[in-house]
């Protein structure tokens, strides 16, 4: 990659190269800031934090302006992490059946049960379920012990939650698991299709690059394919609001039609490409006209208008995410959007080309160790050639695994059914994440050791451990990760482990040298571990395998700590790393074509009956981050959505009757769950939308994967996670309730409840579905602290039913408690802004039972989150004449910074204009 | 040829219609104003604050009685009207004199209710309704003790009252709680608390069955119902009050708890009016001043003729209750059956000892209990007197006028 005498993205100048490499990025930047990356979502945003005098915290968490993810940018999760960390709700040490354990005697446990289960079952015995959260070198010292000396290639990730149909498709198009693109490409091209994909809320930096492209070139054309009408749509030029699960659909005909229109790239395709014929051939027969119209439920127009644009824009870039890889069938839509590319030669140019985003901050990375189980190491398959002696040679390995493991379904069926003994969890929670959460809890009862590494003690997965393990978090891990554009950057350890807590690889190490592997273990510093695997990557390589930073086995200890954010592959010929790929038009198949595939779409393997007639969606909301076991701890995120919801239509609520708020019952074959009523225009009817954050943790009968079955694409074994099948009806409530306390609260008091972590307390959202004494209940509440002696103030409303309660110690207020026969939709961050405080006027002590304020500006609900702007404020100014974003950015800052609040401020805009 | 007016009772209501008839219309009537005590027109509601020893006595003066008698009033003070004759349209006095009328008025007032086995008088059996009564319990002996029979307004004013001059004194209450025509339980209990930190002692669900004089005229203890017996000092009666109505009764009108007037203050006989404490409109008699400022109004416009313009005959309207305790916020409005059959709004904070009930019906506020904190009383007297249709606001209507406008 020639660039020459001009900074290129990493900032560093050619002729400089060897003595800037790794300096960029150094750390520290001045005696207490530090250069690291974001622990979310696939973005992989460099952050800039500054640690405190203690060295325990950090002071601010900015955005690095120096990586190339986000040049400074950051989203509020990103920009909320010191909020995040904290010792409360740590694991602090090891424990073994709920006792605490010395670090030794849980890995003497751990190394002696795998030790018998290997000599009583075999290595199948063992299961290792890992997480796109680990870094590359807990990753790769996992997957080298599993598959190498344990003999097992029971080693999966909740990765396959996330990519795997990704990263099957890619392989059967282009021989290799490779990302051609680079986020890079935003910028040059004319055409962004988003597919499955609410950028705004999951990627928000990368939507945003995407929105300023659009401002910047309002020419550039954006098309999001998307049942939902999501905040990603406010950027679109159309939205196409397809069926859920016919994306094949969309793609087969936009195939067809561009066959029909004669834009097919011959020339590219003779002599680049295979199989086009038969995909075009597929493409006919299951995507006529009629059919695609049938199946997707667009109309002509809207067709017309994406084949419009998609022949007119040679430069079309089309990203794609879990609305495409959470199906039974993801793996053929990931190659139905190939095709197109293919066919039009749009790949591995500028601009152009088919863009899978991972969820996760080490998806990419996990990937490159092999740790999947269907994958062997360095992007070698156990079915590729030699490969397994490859790998055998370069560990030394004495016990090579030599087939596919377990995918994690399947894994976790394997250990309900007795097969698995061992399992080992790390940096994820399974029980919250997994289809069927019913059929994981059984598996983990069952499981004769069940080991969690984590970081906190209290996710619902480590509530079934055998042995706990305490790992580092972000901020104290040190590795690295790759971001969805092959960007390898430093996650830096800044602040020091608390307690006996460890890394993971340092863990995994420990039970291989007790089981005799000093050798291959003895790891000191994860840099060791680094150049192993980048030496890995290059070993044997020979240009075959895409996957090669063998130029980066060569870093010292000291450049490895200094290293700069580089794309893979990083070899002898592409030293500063690899924008783009396939721009020679070759790819890792044996004969260097890539491969069409046919398609024929298929439709979601669950089907809506009479007895389950809505479709289940699920996703992310735009401020928390999976199981919320981090963003959960703050309050700053807790504001957007601050509870589950199952978002419905308009239609759907009418016609059941069905108000704002009023809790619902959610009833699938596998599972049930009760969740509020969302009524949003942006869900189509018969659709249903459920987050999938909440867990048992901080809410109850809310954990959406109880609704979802084990159905997975049968290619990549990533479950059907967009597509249940599940009955909704209103749930009987006596009373709707917010408590707010300053302190925790007993939650079993309650039917039904949801815990909103806030700035000095804690607020639960509950509901009774019986009558009862609420006075006593309330008594109830603060017994709990071995409290109780303070005052209580009440309120009853006898026309709505209202009750309210407030409870004071020594005048200072401690606990409202407001309860209604309907649900209460007023914000109450008022009130919450007062627990703890001491009120003594007894007209001010009355005011916080009043529901609302009377003398402070309630802003409503918060809508962007850096600023803290809520939607009165927000509505307000619009009246007040603020007629733009940019207007209201002015006046109130908000959508400023992250912007990721920027879609429902126009909204705003919109809907007071309509006004 | 001016008729002769002829007032029976220098109370406030008595006064205050000779003050307005004869500024108003004095080419009407002659006035003769016939009061039993001495002291004419003096407000009986300072009594309380005069015995909590807060005011003086020229601090009592309601009307000006030289100005009043400029203007055609004949002031008869310190005299009893002994018979009235309505067929000769005479009345007579206690000095014998006759005294002739065109029209004649009822103000006769009420008594405090008196124990009625108690024939003879006790010097220390005292009740609650005028001067002389204020009087005796200032000459009352330091530290005395005192038994306050009755925990009505009252009562417990001249209890606190009565503290205030260093007496040592116990409320005996026949009913469960203080204040229960006005009061619920909740409020009374906090304004119980209220007074016992002021040093009033109480004895509820108790009454007095004998007064114990050993056969003199002091009264050495009393027996309460329950067996009970206190060792007193002095024996204030607040147990209520009796119209005064034995003249009225004696000539023949229609009297049953009380003289029975119609919406007009007329009697069942013509040209005989009855006004105040001393009159019985459909079936309700009346101890408080707000009411009765209404029939001077409807008297005085029956009086002068101009009552078929007059914006409206009497009608019995809410009136709100204070007591007069300093350091006591207390304010009640409405009809007490609404307090079982309404809906209540409730707001309890105990410690702080602030508590409100407002109760509604059909929309309407009909009654309101405040205690602690009664800057909202007028606001909610006037939503109860306007008939406000409070739905629109009823979720925060317990929480005050500011509330509701900020709404």
């Amino acid at each position: 990659m020639g660039v020459a005498k001009r900074p290129n993205v990493f900032g560093v100048t050619e002729g400089h190269w060897a003595s800037l490499r790794f300096r960029r990025g150094s750390i520290p930047v001045r005696n207490t800031t530090y250069k690291t990356t974001c622990p979310y979502c696939g973005v992989g945003c460099g952050v800039e934090v500054t640690q405190n005098d203690d060295h325990t915290s950090f002071s601010s968490v900015k955005g690095d302006k120096d990586h190339p993810a986000n040049f400074g940018r950051l989203c509020v999760k990103g920009s909320s992490l010191a909020a995040t960390l904290g010792r409360e709700g740590r694991l602090l040490e090891p424990t073994i059946y709920g006792a605490k354990a010395t670090w030794d005697e849980a890995l003497t446990l751990i190394a002696d049960k795998i030790r018998t289960t290997i000599e009583n079952e075999g290595p199948g015995g063992l299961g290792f379920y890992l997480s796109g959260q680990m870094l590359t070198e807990d990753y790769y010292v996992a997957n080298k012990l599993a598959k190498g000396f344990l003999g097992t290639a029971n080693v999966d990730t909740n990765s396959r939650l996330c990519m795997a149909s990704a990263v099957v498709a890619q392989k059967r198009a282009f021989g290799s698991d490779t990302v051609p693109c680079s986020y890079d490409d935003i910028d040059h091209a004319e055409c962004i299709i988003m597919v499955g994909w609410n950028a705004a809320w999951t990627h928000p930096i990368v939507y945003q690059r995407i929105a300023a492209a659009k401002q910047r070139r309002p020419e550039l054309k954006v098309i999001v394919i998307d049942p939902r009408k999501t905040a990603t749509c406010d950027l679109a030029d159309l939205h196409l609001a397809i069926k859920p699960g016919s994306d094949a659909h969309v793609f087969n005909y936009l195939l067809w039609q561009t066959e029909r229109a004669d834009k097919l790239d011959r020339d590219y395709i003779n002599a680049h490409v295979n199989g086009v014929e038969s995909a075009l051939e597929a493409a006919r027969i299951s995507s006529s006209q009629c059919q695609t119209l049938l199946a997707t439920g667009l109309s002509q127009a809207q067709l017309d208008q994406l084949v419009a644009t998609w022949l007119s824009c040679e430069k079309t870039l089309t990203f794609y995410s879990q609305g495409v890889n959470q199906s039974s069938s993801g793996v053929d839509k990931g190659n139905a959007i190939i095709n197109c590319h293919l066919v039009t030669g749009r790949i591995g140019k500028e601009g152009a080309g088919p863009f899978s985003i991972t969820g996760q901050p080490n998806a990419m990375g996990g990937r490159e160790v092999g740790g999947l189980a269907n994958q062997l190491a360095a992007h070698m398959d156990f079915a590729t050639p030699g490969a397994i002696e490859t790998v055998q040679r370069f560990w030394q390995a004495p016990a090579m695994a030599t087939e596919n493991g377990l995918k994690a379904v399947d894994m976790f069926q394997a250990v309900e059914a007795g097969q698995i003994k061992v399992l080992w969890i790390m940096a994820t929670n399974p029980l919250v994440s997994l289809p069927d959460s019913h059929q994981v809890r059984r598996a983990l009862k069952k499981c004769e050791l069940v080991i969690v590494s984590d970081c906190y003690a209290g996710t619902d997965t480590a509530t079934l451990a055998d042995v706990l393990l305490p790992a580092t978090t972000w901020s104290e891990k040190d590795g690295t990760v790759t971001n969805s554009e092959r960007c390898i950057s430093r996650q830096r350890g800044i602040l020091p482990p608390p307690g006996e807590v460890r890394h993971d690889w340092w863990a995994i190490c420990e039970v291989a040298k007790r089981l005799g592997f000093q050798k291959a273990f003895s790891y000191e510093h994860p840099h060791e571990i680094f150049v192993e695997h980048a030496a890995l990557s290059a070993f044997e390589n020979n240009g075959q395998r895409d996957f090669n930073i063998g130029m980066m086995s060569q870093l010292t200890r000291q450049e490895y700590d200094q290293l700069s954010p580089i794309q893979w592959p990083v070899t002898q010929d592409q030293p500063y790393g690899t924008k783009r790929m396939f721009v020679d038009g070759k790819f890792f198949t044996p004969d260097q074509k890539a491969r069409c595939l046919p398609i024929l779409p298929k439709i979601p393997f669950i089907s809506t009956s009479s007895d389950f007639p809505f479709v289940l969606n699920t996703g992310r909301v735009r401020d928390q981050w999976h199981t919320m076991t981090r963003t959960g701890r703050a309050p700053i995120l807790n504001q957007h959505t601050d509870r589950p919801y199952v978002a419905i239509s308009p239609a759907d609520a009418n016609a059941l009757k069905i108000q704002e708020g009023q809790l619902l019952r959610l009833k699938s074959p596998v599972g049930q769950a009760c969740l509020p009523a969302k009524i949003t225009a942006d869900q189509t009817p018969g659709n249903l939308f459920v987050p999938i954050h909440w867990n048992d943790q901080n809410t109850n009968h809310s954990v959406v994967s109880r609704l979802i079955p084990q159905v997975v694409d049968a290619l990549s074994g990533q479950p059907e996670s967009k597509h249940a099948s599940v009955a909704i009806e209103p749930q009987k409530v006596a009373y709707y309730g917010t408590v707010l306390s300053g302190d925790s609260l007993r939650t079993d008091l309650f039917d039904h409840w949801c815990r909103v972590g806030s700035e000095g307390g804690e607020r639960y959202e509950v509901a009774l579905f019986d009558t009862v004494s609420l006075s006593s209940l309330c008594l109830q509440l603060v017994g709990v602290n071995g409290r109780g002696t303070g005052e209580w103030l009440e309120y009853t409303n006898p026309i709505n039913g209202d009750q309210r309660f407030a409870y004071y110690e020594a005048g200072e207020l401690r606990l409202v408690a407001y309860f209604s026969t309907t649900p209460d939709l007023n914000s109450k961050n008022w009130v919450m802004e007062r627990i703890g405080q001491s009120i003594q006027e007894p007209l001010a002590r009355m005011g916080v039972l009043a529901g609302s304020p009377v003398d402070v500006v309630d802003k409503g609900d918060v809508i962007c989150s850096c600023f803290q702007t809520g939607s009165v404020s927000i509505q307000d100014a619009i009246e007040a004449g603020c007629d733009s974003v940019e207007a209201l950015g002015e006046a109130l800052s908000c959508g400023t910074n992250c912007g990721s609040c920027i879609p429902e401020l126009k909204r705003f805009l919109t809907s007071v204009e309509a006004v | 040829m001016r008729e002769h007016l002829v007032i029976i009772g220098g109370g406030m209501a008595g006064v205050k219609l000779a003050k307005t008839l004869s500024e108003q219309e004095q080419h009407l009537y002659d006035i003769t104003l016939i009061s039993e005590e001495a002291n004419v027109g003096y407000n009986r509601i300072m009594l309380s604050p005069l015995l909590a020893d807060e005011i003086s006595e020229s601090d009592m003066a309601l009307v000006d009685l030289s100005a009043m008698q400029q203007s055609n009033v004949n002031i008869l003070a310190g005299t009893q009207v002994t018979k009235v004759k309505l067929d000769s349209s005479q009345l007579t006095l206690s000095n014998r004199q006759i005294l002739s009328f065109d029209k004649l008025v009822f103000a006769t007032g009420s008594r405090s209710r008196m124990p009625e086995s108690s024939e003879q008088l006790h010097e220390n059996l005292i009740g609650f309704r005028d001067l002389n009564d204020v009087a005796k319990m200032a000459n009352l002996p330091d530290n005395s003790s005192i038994v306050v029979v009755g925990g009505g307004l009252l009562g417990l004013e001249a209890a606190v009252g009565l503290v205030k001059r260093g007496h040592r004194v116990t409320v005996v209450h026949r009913s469960s709680h203080l204040l229960n025509r006005q009061l619920d339980t909740q409020a009374a209990a906090l304004l119980q608390a209220e007074l016992e930190a002021q040093g009033v002692h109480f004895i509820l669900l108790d009454g007095l069955k004998e007064l114990i004089d050993e056969g003199t005229n002091r009264i050495k203890r009393i027996s309460l119902n329950s067996g009970r017996e206190l060792d007193t000092d002095c024996v204030v009666m607040t147990a209520g009050i009796v119209p005064e109505v034995s003249v009225a009764k004696d000539a023949g009108l229609e009297v049953n708890k009380a003289i029975v007037v119609n919406e007009w203050l007329e009697t069942s006989c013509q040209n005989v009016f009855a006004l105040g404490e001393c009159t019985e409109y459909r079936k309700q008699t009346f101890g408080l001043v707000a009411p009765i400022w209404d029939q001077v109004d409807v008297l005085v416009a029956r009086l002068v003729g101009s009552h078929k313009n007059y914006r409206g005959p009497f009608q019995v309207k809410p009136t709100p209750v204070k007591l007069k305790v300093s350091g006591i916020n207390l304010f009640s409005v409405g009809n007490l059956d609404e307090f079982e059959g309404g809906q209540s709004f409730v707001f309890k904070d105990p410690s702080a000892r602030h508590y409100r009930r407002l109760v509604v019906k059909d929309g309407k506020l009909v009654g309101a209990i405040l205690f602690g904190n009664v800057a909202d009383g007028g606001w909610y007297f006037q939503l109860i007197q306007n008939n406000t249709d409070i739905t629109p606001f009823s979720d925060r209507l317990l929480f005050g006028e500011t509330y509701c406008q900020a709404s």
